[in-house]
């Protein structure tokens, strides 16, 4: 039993921007995009689940078997998405803030361009 | 109570519809029982509901019957109120009466005992059988039913109404309608209140050990069954609701162990949508339901109830959660269920419910949002359905032909393995198979990715299926540690999980006892010290599966590989299009790429290639690389065997442009030698190929290379280039366009063959001059072999976020500048005043470069006519420092002037051209180029009378200067500079005086033209005939005043004494006809300001001597006019003046004054012409205008001319002038001497001539 957990930032374009494997476990390698897809294919549950509410933290939107698929939608429609297979919605909630905190500073970076990629 | 259970089942299905009781008293019936009937079902009725709010129920059905019918009689009081949404709802009572009498004395009190007795809706129809036209009778009619209503009617309520056979009243149908209305309505009310009071009766003792579900069931699902039939579906659909809410919670109670169900043959059908599958009392078990049969009856009901409310989109997402939440169910009781039990549920209810949903749902009916629900609702039913398909057709040993995409993998690797009590064992006789089996595993190759990519196979099991199958045997015979153990890992597993670690391992042995799915226990202990391999896993799975299924159709899908693969693809596509539908593309598109991976397998590559496209176009799009690199490869392969070369390159340099890590560096290395191979071999269409991704470029960084307008230049572009390896270009071409329009700039070609390293490469192009203005990058082209392709992109640093989508929006830098034309050099002329003429002088060119380099810079020069350089001297040249330049330097450093800041060369003019020193490249230089100008006239003096000026335009000389500089020359600088020569004098003369012994004094003067000091050594007057000079003396002045230094432009004057003489020098060969005046000068002056001596030839230099100048002026001397021959004079007029009308006659005077020479005036006889010349406007002259006169030639001879004239004009006026037309003027004194005026006055008033306006 491991905790695993994979993180990405899609941009508003649907273009991911940040990916991040975070969890204890050793990532499985031959299931690599595993994540990738279940979240790609969440995008699409986002776009209807979006509209419904103005509440950016948009809880478990997904269940892929055991996986969990929370999102965040920040004003300009860049999605936080987080695959998880725990789920403990407090503790991704501020999990969430805390990242949307640290993306806008990102954001105010002059250097950076809204919609590139985020590299650290 | 349980036991009325058959009973309840029976009295609902023949029972669906309203009773209407119908009290025959009159024996009616039978004669109005049609019309009755006819209008039958109720067209629009409103009823109340459970919360008593009014609903419009359309066309309920009802049916009349007897009270004496045996459906109503044979009722025990109990049967009815238990069941009693079958017994009538509204009581008619249909009475006729013809008597006042007899109503009184028999049908009221037979009325009033029929309405009393009974709790019953009641209500009278009167029907009258007059005939319309026999009046008595209607009358008679009339009265009873008058009677009638005031008897049983009241305030509160109609209960009466009035039926005419022969002709019904047009609203009695309504008010028939209305009462009965009224009637089942109350009634309605009433039995809900009772059934409602009966089941919270029940509901409260819900949690005492007497209460038995059953009753519970019964009397609710009665309430929903009469709802059902009054056609208050929602009150209906509300009730099974509450009832299966109900249910979970007394059957998730604690305690009891039910049994499941689900073990008939058949139950691996879902039923999930037939209500009447099973009949109840079949599932009841104690006092209550088996589950696996009881919640598929609920849900049943509810889905009919729902598509009763046409509300299909709700059975299927009812449905769908259904499915989910009762396969969690299944996966509990997994242990004691059938093998593969619940997989084949799943697929069968997900199937029954996209076909149940979707032959009842129109499309356009809902709203968009519904509509698209339902579509994703569907897709999410076939993709439900197609996952546990997938997991089946694995079991049976169809592992290996299942593609191994990201999106099967993630469905089926964390799905975990079916959970048997026990894995089912290879059957005896089942040998033969197992060959069959291990030898397809055998015979089975791994699936080779394209282009050799080595790729660990995304798994599609959990955990390995011989691990877990044998496992699952061992654990029965290791005991009940390991089984514990197995509990808790597969709780641990998630939400699909074993049996919770209550079950305890008694329990679960017997649910293994019970379990069909192995033979023997013999059998399995026999084998048990053998784990099964992989192929005896498949077949005993097949086995236990062909057990468990019971629909043929499944079973059959599942024989063969071509039947799994064919359902396999109805699953897909079904999923796939109504995705679609819902707008949920990305779940729509994946599962395109499946579809595309089973048309790939069977050789329809053409759709294949189709679905990938899509799939890579939606990974693309987005930006999701991992997964590209997944599906890309496959759809190259695709477009490589469709032959669709432009698709495969494209496909090609989308997977190098990939991320660098997604791929090996020998796959890549791959991918390009692919791309090299096709691009060298035969291409029958060459095609573009667009490399943007892959080979972007940039400028240098750094301002932009600025160039001069018409200056060729050399342009280094940095290229990135995304090859694994070097790559060989045959050629590269790159555009410039230029910023503000929209012309295409320049090609920039590198022609050679350019290789390109990985990463980072500078290549140099030749820049063919460019019109002005500021360019950027445009689009890279090339040849690989036969292969062209282009580059847009360009990227500001690097390749690096090439997949940015702003990087479109970046305004691009510009690479080049080509600034507007301008002066680049200067040419002019250094002299600003005249040269000598005639004489080698200096003239200085000052070349001045704007700012521009002038290396290598070539003048032609084209001397005008009259001028030619004099190629006996070298060219100068030296740095230009002007006036102004001089002064500062002299105040900044004092004298201390730096010599090497100057330079100084002596060039040579070859064919005209001069080649400009190294060190002229930057800085002002001066060319000093000999010249002469050439004059062959002799510079003429003018006399003192009428000075003339000497035209400039004679001393004018042009040269035509043409500089080449540039890079390559390239550059024109095209000068005509304007030199002005001039003589050093000009020359004029007078006669100061007249000497009574007939000497004259000639002053010729001297006017300096050059800014230059002349010193006058010498000067003499070589004379014209007739002028002799005066004495004996050879006419020159006196040489004590010589040298005579003349400053620039001032004046010198000589004076010469002259005579005339007369035929001294007819001696002489040549009569000449002008005097010369000889000028022996020289000249001081600087060249730079204008005339200075001129330019010696070598020899003379170095002697440091410069010859005297000769300066010869013609000059003109006339003999002085002495005295005139013939005299003129206008003799006056007559003294009252002229009249306009009025002849008159003018009258002259001409007199000879002194004896005419032969030789001077050519007159041989004395005849004199004259003319009389008149304005013809103002005078009208009568007579010979033109005539001879004789005129004696002896001195003093007078003669008169007169001509009669008539003014024509008032004013002042020129009178007409008598000309002597063959006489020199000189020799004619007139008088008055000028032209002069009279005054003609105005005609008398009285006067009759016409005088013209």
């Amino acid at each position: 039993m491991t905790t695993t957990a994979c993180f990405i930032i899609v941009s508003r374009n649907d273009i991911p921007i940040y990916e991040a494997e975070v969890g204890s476990a050793a990532k499985r390698e031959d299931a690599a995009q595993l994540p990738q897809f279940i979240l790609q294919a969440a995008l699409d549950i986002v776009q209807d689940l979006a509209w419904t509410t103005s509440a950016m933290f948009l809880k478990a939107i997904d269940k892929f078997n055991d996986l969990v698929v929370s999102v965040y939608v920040t004003a300009d429609r860049t999605r936080f998405m987080l695959l998880l297979d725990s789920r403990s919605d407090d503790g991704i909630k501020s999990f969430f803030q805390e990242v949307h905190e640290l993306y806008i500073k990102s954001l105010l970076n002059p250097l950076y361009l809204p919609g590139s990629r985020i590299t650290s | 109570m349980a036991n009325y259970l058959a009973q309840f089942q029976t009295i609902k299905s023949t029972c669906n519809h309203l009773i209407i009781a119908v009290e025959d008293v009159s024996d009616l019936w039978p004669t109005v029982k049609n019309s009755f009937e006819e209008r039958l079902p109720f067209k629009r009725s409103c009823l109340n509901n459970k919360t008593r709010n009014p609903v419009f129920v359309e066309n309920l059905p009802a049916e009349y019957i007897l009270t004496t019918d045996a459906r109503l009689r044979s009722r025990f009081p109990q049967e009815q109120y238990l069941f009693w949404f079958r017994e009538p709802y509204a009581t008619l009572v249909l009475v006729t009466c013809e008597d006042l009498d007899e109503f009184k004395t028999i049908l009221k009190p037979r009325l009033k005992l029929i309405v009393q007795n009974d709790e019953r809706e009641w209500f009278i129809v009167f029907v009258s059988r007059a005939h319309p036209n026999n009046d008595q009778a209607t009358k008679m009619a009339k009265k009873v039913y008058a009677k009638l209503e005031v008897d049983f009617s009241s305030k509160k309520r109609e209960r009466c109404c009035k039926f005419d056979i022969y002709a019904p009243e047009a609203n009695f149908w309504e008010d028939l309608e209305a009462r009965i209305m009224e009637s089942v309505r109350n009634t309605l009310d009433r039995r809900i209140q009772f059934y409602e009071d009966e089941i919270r009766k029940l509901s409260e003792q819900r949690f005492m050990p007497i209460w038995n579900f059953c009753n519970f069931f019964i009397l609710k699902e009665s309430l929903a069954f009469m709802f059902e039939m009054a056609h208050l579906h929602e009150d209906a659909l509300r009730e099974y609701d509450e009832l299966e809410l109900c249910y979970l919670e007394t059957v998730n109670m604690g305690g009891k162990r039910r049994e499941f169900g689900g073990l008939d043959h058949g139950d691996d059908q879902a039923a999930l949508l037939i209500p009447g599958n099973k009949s109840l009392t079949q599932i009841v078990q104690d006092d209550s339901f088996r589950e696996f049969e009881f919640r598929q009856y609920l849900f049943a009901c509810q889905s009919k109830l729902l598509f009763k409310l046409n509300r299909p989109f709700e059975v299927a997402s009812r449905g769908y959660s259904f499915v989910i939440s009762f396969s969690k169910v299944l996966a509990l009781h997994e242990s004691i269920l059938p093998f593969c039990m619940r997989e084949v549920w799943v697929i069968t209810a997900c199937l029954a419910l996209v076909n149940a949903t979707n032959s009842q749902y129109k499309e356009g009916t809902a709203t968009p949002e519904i509509e698209r629900e339902f579509y994703r609702l569907q897709g999410d039913l076939y993709s439900l359905c197609r996952v546990k398909f997938l997991r089946l057709a694995y079991l049976i040993g169809y592992g290996t032909e299942i593609e191994r995409s990201p999106v099967n993998s993630a469905s089926l690797s964390m799905l975990p393995w079916p959970k048997p009590a026990v894995w089912p064992l290879v059957p005896d006789e089942a040998a033969s198979e197992v060959l069959l089996k291990e030898k397809m595993i055998l015979q089975e190759n791994p699936r080779v990715k394209h282009f050799g990519i080595q790729r660990k196979p995304l798994p599609l099991e959990p955990t390995a299926l011989i691990r877990e199958a044998n496992r699952r045997r061992a654990s029965l015979s290791a005991g009940n540690t390991s089984e514990m153990f197995d509990g808790k890992l597969g709780f641990a597993d998630g939400s699909g999980s074993d049996a919770s670690s209550k079950t305890s391992p008694s329990s679960k042995a017997q649910a293994i006892s019970m379990s069909r799915t192995y033979s023997t226990p013999g059998n399995f202990e026999g084998s048990i010290d053998r784990p099964m391999r992989l192929a005896e896993i498949f077949v005993a799975a097949e086995h236990a599966l062909k057990q468990t299924i019971s629909n043929p159709d499944l079973l059959k899908t599942l024989s063969s590989i071509q039947d799994i693969e064919q359902k396999y693809m109805d699953l897909t596509k079904g999923a796939a299009d109504n995705y679609h539908r819902s707008w949920w593309k990305r779940h729509g598109v994946v599962l395109d790429g499946e579809i595309a991976a089973v048309c790939f397998k069977r050789g329809n590559f053409d759709l294949a290639a189709k679905s990938y496209e899509k799939v890579c176009a939606l990974y693309a799009g987005e930006g999701w690389q991992d997964l590209l690199a997944e599906v890309l490869p496959n759809l190259a392969e695709c477009q490589k065997i469709l032959n669709d070369q432009a698709g495969y390159l494209t496909s090609i340099v989308r997977l190098l442009s990939l991320d660098k890590g997604l791929f090996s560096v020998k796959e890549r290395q791959a991918f390009q030698s692919e791309v090299v191979s096709l691009a060298h071999s035969e291409m029958k269409h060459p095609v573009p190929l667009d490399v943007s991704s892959l080979i972007t470029f940039s400028g240098n960084p750094g301002p932009p290379l600025e160039l001069c307008d018409g200056d060729p230049g050399t342009l280094s572009v940095t290229v990135w280039s995304g090859f694994p390896d070097e790559i060989t270009l045959d050629s590269l071409t790159l555009t410039l366009m230029a910023t503000y329009n929209a012309d295409e700039g320049g090609k920039l070609r590198s022609s050679s063959a350019t290789v390109l390293k990985p990463g980072r490469n500078t290549i140099t192009f030749p820049l063919p001059p460019q019109k002005p203005g500021s360019y950027v990058l445009g689009v890279l082209t090339g040849h690989i072999g036969h292969l062209t392709f282009r580059s847009h992109s360009f990227s500001k640093a690097g390749p690096a976020d090439s997949d940015d989508f702003m990087s479109y929006e970046k305004t691009t830098r510009p690479v080049l500048k080509v600034s507007k034309p301008r002066p680049l050099v200067d040419l002019s002329a250094a002299i600003s005043s005249a040269l000598l003429i005639n004489e080698a002088q200096w003239i200085g060119i000052i070349a001045q470069p704007i700012n521009y380099s002038l290396k290598g810079a070539v003048m032609h020069i084209d001397t005008g006519p009259g001028l030619k350089i004099e190629e006996s001297h070298s060219i100068e040249m030296e740095t230009y420092i002007n006036a102004a330049q001089i002064s500062t330097d002299m105040a900044n450093s004092g004298d201390a002037r730096k010599d090497d800041n100057e330079n100084f060369e002596q060039l040579s003019l070859l064919d005209g051209k001069i080649e400009f020193p190294d060190w002229a490249s930057n800085v002002t230089s001066i060319l000093w180029i000999p010249i002469r100008a050439i004059d062959d006239k002799l510079a003429r003096g003018s006399s003192s009378g009428a000075p003339q000026k000497q035209s400039i335009v004679d001393g004018m000389r042009t040269v035509a200067l043409k500089l080449e500089f540039g890079i390559s020359n390239n550059q024109i600088y095209d000068q005509t500079i304007a030199l002005h020569f001039t003589n050093p004098f000009h020359v004029s003369t007078r006669v100061a005086d007249q000497c009574n012994d007939g000497t004259l004094l000639l002053q010729v003067t001297l006017h300096s033209q050059v800014k230059a000091t002349l010193t006058v050594n010498d000067a003499w007057l070589d004379l014209q005939d007739g002028f002799v000079h005066a004495g004996q003396d050879d006419g020159r002045p006196v040489s004590g005043f010589f040298p005579l230094v003349i400053s620039p432009t001032s004046r010198a004057g000589l004076l010469f004494r002259v005579c005339l003489g007369n035929g001294t020098a007819l001696d002489e060969n040549k009569a000449q006809p002008e005097s010369i005046l000889n000028i022996s000068y020289r000249i001081a002056g600087d060249r730079t300001i204008g005339a200075h001596p001129p330019v010696a030839a070598k020899s003379n230099e170095i002697e440091g001597t410069s010859q005297d100048l000769i300066f010869r002026s013609a000059l003109i001397l006339q003999r002085p006019v002495l005295d005139p021959c013939l005299a003129v004079g206008f003799l006056p007029l007559p003294s009252d003046g002229l009249r306009v009308g009025q002849l008159v006659t003018m009258k002259w005077r001409v007199e000879r004054l002194k004896d005419i020479e032969e030789s001077r005036v050519p007159q041989t006889n004395d005849d004199v012409l004259y003319e009389v010349n008149a304005n013809s406007k103002n005078w009208m002259i009568a007579g010979r205008k033109r005539g001879h006169v004789s005129l004696s030639t002896k001195q003093g001879s007078r003669i008169f001319i007169s001509i009669l004239c008539m003014p024509l004009n008032a004013g002042y006026v020129h009178p007409p002038h008598l000309g002597l037309p063959d006489i020199d003027e000189a020799n004619i004194s007139c008088s008055p001497a000028g032209p002069h005026l009279v005054c003609v006055l105005p005609p008398a008033l009285s006067s009759s001539f016409c005088i013209p306006a």
